[in-house]
């Protein structure tokens, strides 16, 4: 075990920080989405945003600032990289995100019909993150994300989002999001969960072994794809009002909806984990994050203290389903970079107030496929794994047809019925975030 | 027939939450005997033995293996509660399958065995084959078939109890006491 973290050496100086590490808490930012109209200029723009981009090796203080680049298939396309290069990317990636909404369960409201503009169309090249410690220094380092693409007519701004992530690390549900992570082997971070061992490099950086002892299709050539990963953002909207009003009516007490939240999310508000603090919030495990991540579920197969079906452990089983002889949780794991946007709807409110709000989901990982997707299709949107195929993700499932929960409970399960949809999909893309050298490598395309 | 949504993309027919899965292989020139000797012995292992219904992979309806063409061809043939694509990768990395597979898919051409896992993969698509038809004659999955069974082996259990007809009686039984006449 220990052996692997000294063998694997991730090339920091190369990765782009916030594939690999969170920004310090709390901070405030930018996403910016760009247009490539120009090839030259487009090169340019990635020239400029080379020199702005920050290596993993120099992530950590928290006064800096960090920019992260990504492209999706189609920016790759304006830029000029070769085809023999595009077709070396993953399937999905160079299908994009709303060609596999069907898939997803991204229908309905949530189809790529209703989509903000310009999410999900061929317009969408670049992707820029910029997040900072406090608004000042966001808005020197967003002019100079500007500056990057002012003075370059054949690039345009066409989108932007402003976000945030409170001291507390809230989101618009109330709870505290973020502490479950995968720790990376030569990431030089310890697990945040020391019963895990930390994933193979390969699983989240491309062009390292990853846990099934292969290298992971790579992009070609080399000096694009290695160090890169895969980065998925979705914009979802949380209908917050809908969750308070639906948890209202089902308790007496102000207890009773904090338990039924909580086994919701698998975690009380606080981020404390039911399967440690099962009867009550307990804010001080919620927030150290030395013990707030340290926990398994094979204790409670059940679901007793976390239901089975709650968010957190649909989306990372842990070990409930090391027994089943089908599913090796560990192909399945995901580096996540959310944060929110909109404000926050004040507390007690459960009329809408129409205000648009919820979280900017991102994903980082070697696997488009057999993370993300697979998350999201087999664990969150289908019930089938946990024996319950009516029952999808009580918070973020679709939740198209009549969809329920059920909480383990002496001595009567309890039931939830009818739950709506609280989540709805805005828009989003994949993308390809690449090592600092392929950005370079981009800057100098010459086709 | 067919499947639930978004599930177009994948090889195997879906009935509800199951899929039929179906592998054929050639049998190597003079493996034929190797290879009933290892099925014979497979048939002997936990999870395989007659009257033994804990089989190693627990998503797993049932498993056959068949020769035919006088021990020419073997099929794989199982059905399995989920998308079997989305598991490939699983079934390829995780011990059970693995283990099967080195034991039996030795016997076979095309198998070079592991751990190459992208030769495994290649391998096991090559040999599968979507059913023409595939239907069902009861629903669920295997987690909630066996839930069923201890249910009704409790409900079975209160029936025998000397005072479970009086103790039916209450309004909200009613659907209870309707399933126990016979
Ligand atoms: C608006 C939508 C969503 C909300 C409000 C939300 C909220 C949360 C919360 C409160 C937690 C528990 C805190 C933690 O462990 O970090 C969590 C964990 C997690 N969520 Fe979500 N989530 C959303 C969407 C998604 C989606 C779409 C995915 C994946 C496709 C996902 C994957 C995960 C994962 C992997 C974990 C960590 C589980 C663990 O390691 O224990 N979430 N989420």
């Amino acid at each position: 075990m220990e052996g692997g973290m000294e063998n694997a050496s991730l090339e920091l100086d190369d990765i782009q920080a916030g594939a690999l590490f969170e920004r310090p808490s709390p901070y405030v930012g930018t996403y910016l989405l760009l247009r490539i109209a120009d090839r030259a200029d487009g090169r340019e723009l990635v020239r400029r945003l080379h020199r702005l981009a920050i290596p993993a090796s120099g992530a950590g203080s928290a006064d800096d600032t960090s920019i992260t680049v990504a492209f999706t298939y189609r920016g790759l396309e304006a830029l000029g990289v070769p085809q023999t290069s595009l077709d070396s990317f993953a399937p999905e990636f160079k299908q994009g995100m709303a060609a596999r909404a069907e898939i997803l369960g991204d229908t309905g409201e949530s189809g790529p019909d209703h989509w903000e503009k310009p999410l999900g169309t061929a317009e969408v090249h670049v992707a820029v993150a910029v997040l900072s410690s406090d608004e000042a220094t966001l808005q020197a380092v967003a002019e100079r994300a500007r500056d990057a693409h002012a003075e370059l007519p054949g690039v345009d701004l066409i989108w932007r989002q402003d976000c945030y992530q409170l001291a507390t690390g809230r989101t618009s549900f109330g709870f505290k999001d973020g502490i479950g992570q995968p720790a990376v082997e030569g990431s030089g971070r310890p697990p945040s969960n020391p019963r895990e061992r930390p994933l193979r490099a390969g699983e989240i950086i491309l062009g390292y072994p990853d846990e099934t002892g292969e290298l992971p299709p790579m992009p070609t050539p080399p000096e694009l794809g290695r160090n890169g990963t895969y980065v998925v953002f979705r914009k979802l909207h949380t209908k917050v009002a809908a969750y308070r009003s639906y948890l209202r009516d089902r308790a007496t007490t102000r207890a009773e909806r904090d338990l039924l939240a909580a086994k919701m999310v698998g975690r009380w508000q606080s981020g404390a984990p039911l399967a440690v603090s099962p009867d009550a919030d307990d804010p001080e495990l919620g927030s150290d994050p030395r013990r707030n991540n340290d926990f398994l579920y094979a204790d409670d197969p059940s679901g007793f203290k976390c239901p089975v079906g709650a968010h957190a452990r649909r989306a990372n089983p842990r070990d409930a389903l090391d027994g089943e002889g089908s599913v090796d949780v560990r192909l399945h794991r995901m580096v996540r970079r959310g944060t929110s946007y909109g404000p926050m709807l004040p507390d007690g409110v459960t009329e809408d107030d129409g205000v648009d709000r919820g979280i900017i989901f991102v994903f980082a990982g070697a696997h488009l496929k057999r993370q993300f997707e697979f998350v999201k299709t087999q664990w969150l949107n289908d019930g089938i794994f946990i024996g319950a195929p009516l029952e999808s993700d009580p918070l973020v499932g679709p939740h198209h047809d009549s969809t329920r929960f059920t909480i383990a409970r002496r001595p009567i399960r309890r039931r939830l019925q009818d739950l709506p949809p609280f989540v709805i999909t805005r828009g989003g893309e994949y993308c390809f975030a690449p090592g600092l050298s392929a950005l370079r490598w981009l800057a100098d395309l010459d086709t | 027939m067919g499947g639930r949504g978004g599930a177009a993309t994948q090889p195997g027919i879906r009935v509800g939450p199951t899929s039929e899965f179906s592998l054929f292989f050639r049998v190597k020139a003079g493996q034929a005997q190797p290879l009933r000797a290892a099925l014979l012995a497979l048939q002997d292992t936990p999870g395989y033995r007659p009257g033994d219904y804990g089989m190693a992979i627990q998503t797993i309806h049932e498993a056959r293996f068949v020769l035919f063409d006088d021990d020419t061809r073997l099929a794989f043939i199982t059905s399995f509660d989920g998308p079997w694509d989305a598991y490939m990768e699983d079934f390829f990395t995780s011990g059970p399958t693995l283990a099967l597979f080195d034991v039996i898919f030795g016997h076979v051409e095309g198998y070079d065995g592991l751990p190459d896992v992208a030769a495994v993969r290649a391998f096991v698509l090559g040999a599968e084959q979507t059913a023409a038809a595939y239907a069902r004659n009861y629903g669920g999955t295997v987690k909630e078939i066996r839930t069923a069974q201890r249910v009704n082996a409790a409900f079975q259990q209160v029936l025998d109890h000397p005072e479970a007809a009086e103790a039916l009686q209450h309004p909200a039984l009613q659907p209870l006491l309707d399933e126990a006449a016979v």
